[in-house]
């Protein structure tokens, strides 16, 4: 049992949001790529949707992850200090 | 000693600052609009358009100069996120990204999207892994935090020796391209354009190290967006009349293909990834904008984004910036803002691509070859085009056009037939924004040689002070640039590609063993660098160089592979070596606090307080 649980939980819950930012990243890349395509016959905003995720849709999606996993992680670091201080 | 004990609070007035610096270079613009079309020549608008915003970054950066050794390495670390995350953008994308990546998507189009993607991935994950560790260690160079964690003096030494390749490729590239853009447009040569640009970035380097190259980088950034937005919002709302152009170049498409179809564009198969990427001479465009996989297969496309992805997240010189902001929330936040600009430029570069193709291949399909638009004679006095009538058919054909992939972005003003000033603009921009990344990666290969390789010889400084030392290095690292430079042909983009991949295979195995398992040890981080570097020497020496004509892909694969070969190493290295000594162990503790001051800063505090007993 670690003498700091509240640090170790810290690191976990840092470890989670990392890995799982990562999976949610990295497989929306590679299924864009795999099924671009057949994702380019259909048509979104006049552009081929393969093209549309590559060139747009997925830089979006990556910019919004990166706020997102900014707030969660301040969250977690926020949980930490109050945590310390009491 | 100092003791670096002050709050680290940002002047409240920036924003006021680079309004007025916008508003100025805003007004510069129109002015010179309305000077256009009272008659000036074409020459005197360059020479305005390009060398005041010069002027204004020099006075920046006397402005904002240094003698401080925390203002010099780290801006104060009082930094706001956004303007980190500007220069960040400004530093990743350089001159490079402006000119040679908006070429290689007119080229390759949807092929070329992996290289955008992989810079906007890479900035995420650095912002997840390593970033917001580097920020709590607070060390002023890359190499300095291996050499804190690791309690290694020649680890240090050796990272600093390493991080030599990626960031000495990025310089070389970005002034190379600032000085093919202004020689151009001012009546200089092409060497002597190269000690300008040097001397430039040696000036706000040396005046005031980290804070000077901060506070300039961040006037070149604003110079560059609005430079390469306005001519592009221009074009678009011609074409669609609605000034958004990531939305609606979409509608460029049906008459693109129809375009290309009539001047003999045809679908084709992937060819090999060490030769995808375009070079920097004219050459015919042969493939569809839209083909998805004509240029690099489906594997190649995912191993070009993989490779670049890792060695963004691993660069030197994006992390030699990840002590400024005043706290780890801070910095992370700076990242995603980062993330935003890079993104805003991938998702806009397309955009240009598309307009400069559609005008391209439109002309010369409706034009016979003895009467093409005046803008072809434009862009063939500046050589970016090459037109000729090969089979006598009097029609130019798409394998007739030959075009230069650095001269895309200033061809669009040209070939929309905007005012010159929208030309100079552009230029204006693309310089700028090659500024901004070579003084960065002036700054990480001078600075790390200064504090990591020097001043090891003398650490209490006794001989010289340590901003002398980083002077002395900034002054020769520039120097040895422009000399090579003068002497040798290098191609940005090849140049480019080869640093990000350098970095994958060395520093990011090294950094993710170092920051995130506790038993990494000495012998694991030595070993995860050397491997890579093996790798990268072996690519280099048996699949090719990054000079032109001779540089081959396999690069990118040698970095994948030192990257996974290095991270075994380092994982083997780490186990069958010594265990981690008490103090390393508690060095990673701390590093996973996210609260408190860095680790540096706090390890100068208790040197000062001994000196002071």
């Amino acid at each position: 049992m670690s003498e700091q649980p509240g640090r170790d939980r810290h690191r976990w819950q840092t470890l989670l949001l990392v890995v799982a930012t990562l999976i949610i990243a990295l497989g929306a890349i590679a299924a864009a790529v795999i099924f671009a395509g057949r994702l380019d016959e259909i048509i979104f905003l006049r552009f081929p949707l393969g093209f549309y995720l590559l060139a747009q849709g997925l830089l979006i999606g990556l910019v919004a992850l990166a706020f997102w996993s900014t707030r969660v992680q301040e969250h977690i670091d926020r949980r930490l200090s109050e945590g310390e201080e009491l | 000693m100092r003791a670096p004990s002050r709050p680290h609070q940002a002047n409240p007035n920036l924003g006021a600052y680079y309004g007025i610096f916008t508003s100025a270079f805003v007004c510069l613009v129109i002015l010179l609009a309305m000077f256009e079309q009272l008659g000036w020549q074409e020459t005197w608008l360059a020479r305005s358009m390009m060398l005041a915003p010069l002027v204004l970054y020099l006075a920046i950066a006397l402005y904002t100069r240094t003698l401080d050794v925390e203002e010099f390495f780290a801006s104060g670390r009082r930094v706001p996120p956004v303007y980190n995350g500007a220069v960040l953008a400004a530093a990743l994308v350089g001159g490079t990204g402006f000119f040679a990546y908006t070429g290689t998507l007119f080229f390759l189009g949807f092929d070329a999207l992996a290289i955008g993607l992989a810079w906007t991935t890479g900035l995420l994950v650095s912002g997840l892994l390593f970033v917001p560790y580097l920020r709590k260690a607070g060390a002023y160079t890359l190499p300095a935090f291996l050499g804190h964690r690791f309690r290694s003096r020649s680890l240090r030494a050796m990272a600093s020796l390493l991080q030599l390749p990626p960031a000495a490729f990025l310089l070389a590239a970005e002034i190379k391209i600032a000085a093919l853009i202004s020689v151009m447009f001012l009546p200089v040569s092409y060497q002597l354009a190269v000690a300008a640009v040097a001397a430039m970035i040696a000036w706000v380097t040396i005046v005031g190290g980290m804070r000077s190259l901060t506070w300039t980088a961040t006037a070149q950034f604003i110079v560059s967006a609005v430079g390469f937005a306005v001519p592009l919002i221009i074009v678009t709302v011609l074409f669609t009349n609605v000034p958004a152009p990531q939305l609606t170049y979409g509608e460029m498409f049906e008459p693109l293909k129809r375009s290309e179809s009539i001047v003999g564009i045809s679908p084709t198969a992937p060819g090999e990834l060490a030769t995808a990427l375009p070079a920097a001479q004219p050459k015919p465009s042969i493939k569809p904008f839209l083909q998805a996989f004509g240029a690099l297969s489906q594997t190649d496309f995912l191993t070009l984004f993989l490779c670049l992805t890792l060695g963004t997240a691993a660069l030197p010189s994006l992390l030699a910036r990840s002590g400024v902001t005043s706290s780890v929330a801070d910095q992370r936040r700076s990242v995603a803002w980062a993330a935003f600009f890079v993104a805003l430029f991938a998702i806009s570069a397309p955009a240009l691509a598309t307009f400069v193709r559609h005008l391209m291949f439109q002309d010369i399909a409706q034009a016979p070859a003895s009467a093409l638009p005046a803008w072809f004679n434009d862009l063939s006095a500046h050589r970016l085009i090459v037109t000729q009538d090969a089979n006598a058919d009097g029609a130019i054909e798409a394998s007739e056009l030959f075009v230069a992939r650095d001269g895309i972005a200033l061809a669009l003003p040209m070939a929309a037939r905007l005012p010159f000033v929208c030309t100079a603009l552009m230029a204006a921009a693309g310089i700028a924004v090659a500024l901004a990344a070579a003084s960065s990666h002036l700054f990480t290969i001078a600075g790390s040689l200064a504090d990591d390789f020097i001043r090891p010889i003398d650490p209490r400084n006794e001989v010289l002070p340590r901003i002398v030392v980083a002077w002395v290095a900034i002054a020769a690292t520039a120097l040895s640039a422009g000399v090579f430079l003068a002497l040798a042909d290098i191609d940005v983009l090849q140049a480019a590609v080869t640093a990000l991949a350098f970095a994958a295979a060395t520093f990011f195995p090294t950094l993710l063993l170092a920051i995130w398992w506790k038993r990494c040890t000495w012998l694991g981080a030595m070993l995860a660098l050397g491997v890579g570097v093996a790798a990268m020497a072996a690519a280099l020496a048996f699949g090719g160089t990054p000079v032109a004509d001779q540089f081959r892909l396999t690069t990118v694969i040698a970095a994948l592979m030192g990257a996974a070969l290095g991270l075994i190493a380092g994982l083997i290295g780490s186990v069958i070596g010594p265990k981690p000594s008490p103090a390393q162990l508690a060095y990673f503790e701390e590093l996973g606090d996210p609260g408190g001051d860095a680790l540096y800063d706090r390890a100068l505090r208790r040197a000062a307080a001994a000196a002071s007993q």
